[in-house]
């Protein structure tokens, strides 16, 4: 039995169609890559799966049960944390509490109090990288920091599958070195990871498997390495000129 | 001593002679020759400037805790005040007996309306929430049993003494319960939501559950200033128990003392109420108090949009390089 | 002729009237994010505008229209640019505040000019009207209508064949664009909210022939407003023209319904924006929100 499993789910908005019907599962412990240019409807997918959209159709498996159309606190509360690729932190909270928020909220057999949530904040601060600036208000944190924080308050939810959607994007090299080298820590504690990433180069670094997302449809599906060299592949990316003169 | 200090201390010596300085107005007081700190109108004044700290805070937890900017939360002060008349004046029963229902009614009634509204945001629920201050206003003018358009009169009951110390408990039951909600869960799951609902939603936050009992809080506390008010006036009509402007002088009272902090809107609600009687006492009548209030809102508006508690405590300083910047800030 | 019919005939009369109110009120939302509170003020100074020339100087009311327009846009240019522009970047409670504040100023001013007491404006058609059958229609309230429409006609062109316009449909759909491109966004602002306040000055003409005026008669066409734009949707005048005629026929034929009157105005008016608000949070007609 897999960890998530999602069944032909759709979505449209208006005339555009930005899931039409994808298919995959995740392993417990397992990184999933999740790749496609912009508008394939992986930020969609995400909002499908911690139930902030409902898809039209389809189906959301957690374990046995089904979870489409669940409230997203219920969704957060099975252990399902996410990060968001347009950051939203909690702008008037300082950097510890943001992460914080994430304990409280997150974890709801614990039923920490405000007090022991921001000790479970700091250990996570550390991991991100962010300990220094635990007491920053989030609005003097660079972009790459915001990203950071993201990260921080999913994982204080202790989440036992983390859908992280772009965090790397517009990290410079050993920004992204070092991004990776978390996402392998998180995943060595034992958390099941979805990563959706923009940039091919990332996913080969982690991801055992690797998912090709276009126009709201899975194109590909497998290891990363053979789903890079996939010409549907570099046709979505490049154009099918450019995947003709490859080949040739 | 630190500005927080300050206030503190401040505010723990205005409330000793809130509550101390009223009782020089009982006869065995007087008989020992006590000095008379208290008259009629300081009475009043008072009882009013306890009502308005109620509504204040009331509207604090709802749209200053949880961003959402409620315009009719004049209502649950309404159906508080009608409770207390249809209770003491229909139905002959005790007014301790509206004390406790005025809240229950007023929070039901915020569930019901609750539910719908708070799923909207921004102008909508500020227009929506407007109209079910007016609509039920309306409503309830048009009911006969409740007095309909001439309003319900209440058996008097003469006292000042316990009209204000009920009015202070109120206030203080409010402003408690603000600090109380300020260091729980709960209270942080209402700052999430202000901050960004959806974020909120996605670690686990019940954002209808938080929000819908943030309003019925508000509702309640407010539900109880209506009724004490309702006995103290011992006349209401749709004009004194469902005014918008009392709607929109809480929310300006919270906005200039700082929303979102405990002492804030009691601050505003001080400051405002006695700007706006002295205006009132004037002689000029409640045309000018009414311009004064326009004016005064305006004022506010534009130059200390983040309240007087932010402005004169911690980050900024009062001075003109502050209104210079705030001004920058929110204009073209 | 049916009740049914001339409840109809009635209801969409009424429309105009919302129709004329909302379209400034709408335009102000749309371009500017601001719901102007003061609106209903604005609309009853335009009521008195053509009341006094009506008594003064014995001038038609159809003919003082284009003066209220005139003097609306002028006092609404100012209000725009001296006062709402300072924080129009300023959280939505700001702004709303701000304008509630300007409708207490402008009420409390027309107390004390005009004191509270009903006006009307009484030319002297406004006792006959067109005969169809078993109903009569009052000649004003057809004046009404076809003045509302022909605002709407002339609020399309502004906006869809005027360079203004133009400059003002681009600050509304992303003011940082167009300042980028040499808009002069405080100029911008305030010739929109003018355009609005002339378009509420109107209306105000329009509604003193059939309806006494005091100083709060505007306070209820604030809301109404807002419903006709919740109704129609936000965004484009011919939402705003169906939003207003479909809310008079709604007014209208629920005030006929058994057990209400018009003493429930306001009530129906909350009602109908609730239910639209929960079932369609982007208007029942418009697709913008
Ligand atoms: N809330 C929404 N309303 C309307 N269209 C949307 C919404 N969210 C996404 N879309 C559309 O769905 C498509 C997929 O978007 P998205 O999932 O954000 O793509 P990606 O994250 O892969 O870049 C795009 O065409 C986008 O415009
Ligand atoms: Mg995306």
């Amino acid at each position: 039995m897999s960890l998530l499993a999602i069944r032909d789910v759709s979505k449209r908005f208006g005339g555009v169609n930005a899931l039409a019907g994808v298919t995959f599962e995740v392993e417990q412990g397992d990184i999933l890559g999740i790749i496609g240019p912009n508008g394939a409807g992986k930020t969609t997918l995400l909002n499908c799966i911690s139930g902030l959209y409902r898809p039209d159709a389809g189906d959301i498996r957690w374990e046995t049960t089904s979870i489409r159309g669940l409230a997203p606190y219920r969704i957060a509360r099975l252990g399902i944390g996410r990060t968001f690729q347009i950051v939203r932190p909690f702008p008037s909270m300082t950097v510890r509490e943001n992460t914080a928020m994430g304990a409280l909220f997150g974890r709801p057999g614990a039923r920490l109090q405000p007090g022991a949530a921001l000790n479970e904040a700091d250990m996570v601060l550390d991991v991100v990288g962010l300990g220094e600036k635990r007491h920053y208000p989030v609005l003097r944190l660079t972009v790459p920091d915001r990203k950071r924080l993201e990260v921080a308050r999913a994982l204080a939810m202790r989440p036992r599958l983390l859908l992280l959607d772009e965090v790397m994007a517009g990290l410079n090299q050993v920004e992204i070195e070092q991004a990776l080298e978390m996402v392998r820590r998180v995943r060595d504690s034992g958390v099941t990871i979805v990563l959706i990433e923009h940039v091919m180069k990332v996913i080969v670094g982690v991801c055992r498997r690797a998912l090709v997302l276009n126009f709201g449809r899975t194109l590909v599906e497998g290891p990363p390495a053979e789903v890079l060299k996939d010409r549907r592949v570099i046709e979505a990316y490049l154009g099918q000129r450019y995947a003709r003169d490859q080949e040739k | 001593m630190s500005v927080r200090r300050a206030t503190y201390l401040v505010a723990g010596l205005a409330l000793a002679f809130l509550v101390l300085a009223p009782l020089t107005s009982i006869d065995a007081a007087q008989q020992a020759g006590l000095p008379l700190l208290t008259d009629k109108l300081w009475f009043r004044i008072a009882t009013t400037v306890a009502m308005f700290v109620v509504m204040a805070s009331a509207w604090n937890i709802i749209g200053g805790l949880t961003g959402y900017a409620s315009f009719g939360n004049v209502a649950f002060f309404g159906l508080g005040a009608y409770t207390a008349g249809v209770v003491v004046t229909n139905l002959n029963l005790p007014f301790a007996l509206a004390l406790v229902l005025a809240p229950l009614v007023a929070a039901a009634f915020a569930v019901i309306v609750g539910i719908p509204l708070l799923r909207l945001r921004g102008h909508y629920f500020a227009v929506a929430t407007l109209g079910v201050g007016v609509a039920v206003g309306e409503v309830v003018n048009n009911i006969e049993p409740l007095g309909a358009a001439t309003g319900l009169f209440l058996p008097i009951i003469r006292s000042d003494l316990l009209f204000f110390y009920l009015m202070l408990g109120a206030a203080l039951l409010a402003v408690l319960t603000t600090w109380v909600i300020l260091r729980t869960r709960f209270g942080y799951g209402l700052l999430a939501i202000r901050e960004n609902e959806e974020a909120a939603a996605v670690i686990g936050v019940n954002t209808t559950f938080y929000k819908v009992a943030a309003f019925c809080i508000a509702a309640a506390l407010t539900g109880i200033a209506g009724a004490i008010f309702a006995q103290w006036n011992s006349f209401i009509n749709q004009d004194n128990a469902f005014a918008i402007s009392d709607n929109v002088q809480m929310i300006l009272m919270a906005v200039i003392g700082g929303t979102g902090t405990v002492l804030g809107p009691v601050a505003g609600a001080i400051s405002l109420e006695l700007i706006i009687q002295t205006l009132a006492g004037g002689g000029s009548g409640s045309v000018f108090s009414q311009i004064g209030l326009g004016v005064l809102l305006a004022v506010c508006v534009i130059f200390i949009p983040r309240g007087v508690i932010d402005f004169f405590g911690g980050r900024s300083r009062l001075s003109l390089r502050y209104f210079r910047q705030t001004l920058r800030e929110t204009s073209v | 002729m049916s009740q049914f019919t001339q409840q109809v005939i009635l209801g969409l009369l009424l429309g105009g009237v919302y129709v004329a109110v909302a379209l400034g009120f709408s335009l102000v939302w749309g371009i500017l994010n601001i719901v102007n509170l003061a609106h209903g003020a604005l609309v009853i100074i335009g009521a008195y505008i053509t009341w006094v020339l009506f008594t003064r100087l014995h001038i038609d009311p159809f003919l003082s229209l284009p003066v209220d327009a005139l003097a609306l846009f002028v006092i609404g240019y100012a209000l725009q640019r001296g006062v709402i522009n300072r924080v129009i970047r300023a959280p939505l409670l700001f702004t709303f505040l701000l304008t509630f504040g300007i409708n207490l100023v402008i009420v409390s001013l027309l107390l004390l000019i005009f004191t509270g007491d009903f006006r009307s404006v009484t030319p002297a058609y406004s006792g006959s009207g067109l005969h169809l059958g078993s109903i009569v229609i009052p000649y004003i309230r057809l004046g009404g209508l076809a003045a509302a429409l022909l605002l709407a006609g002339i609020l399309w062109v502004v906006l869809n064949r005027t360079r203004s316009g133009t400059a003002i449909l681009a600050v509304g759909a992303d003011r940082d664009a167009a300042q980028l491109v040499g808009v002069d966004l405080r100029h911008m602002y305030a010739l929109t909210f003018a355009i609005g306040a002339a378009f509420a000055g109107v209306a105000g003409g329009i509604i003193s022939t059939f309806q006494s005026i005091t100083p709060t008669a505007g306070d209820p066409y604030t809301l109404q407003a807002f419903v006709v734009v919740i109704l129609g949707g936000l965004g484009r005048v011919s939402a705003t023209v169906a939003g207003g005629l479909a809310f008079g026929l709604i007014e209208v034929l629920g005030q006929s319904a058994p057990g209400l009157s018009s003493s429930y105005a306001n009530a129906i008016a909350f009602v109908v924006l609730v239910v639209v608000l929960v079932v369609r949070p982007r208007g029942l007609l418009g697709r913008l929100a």
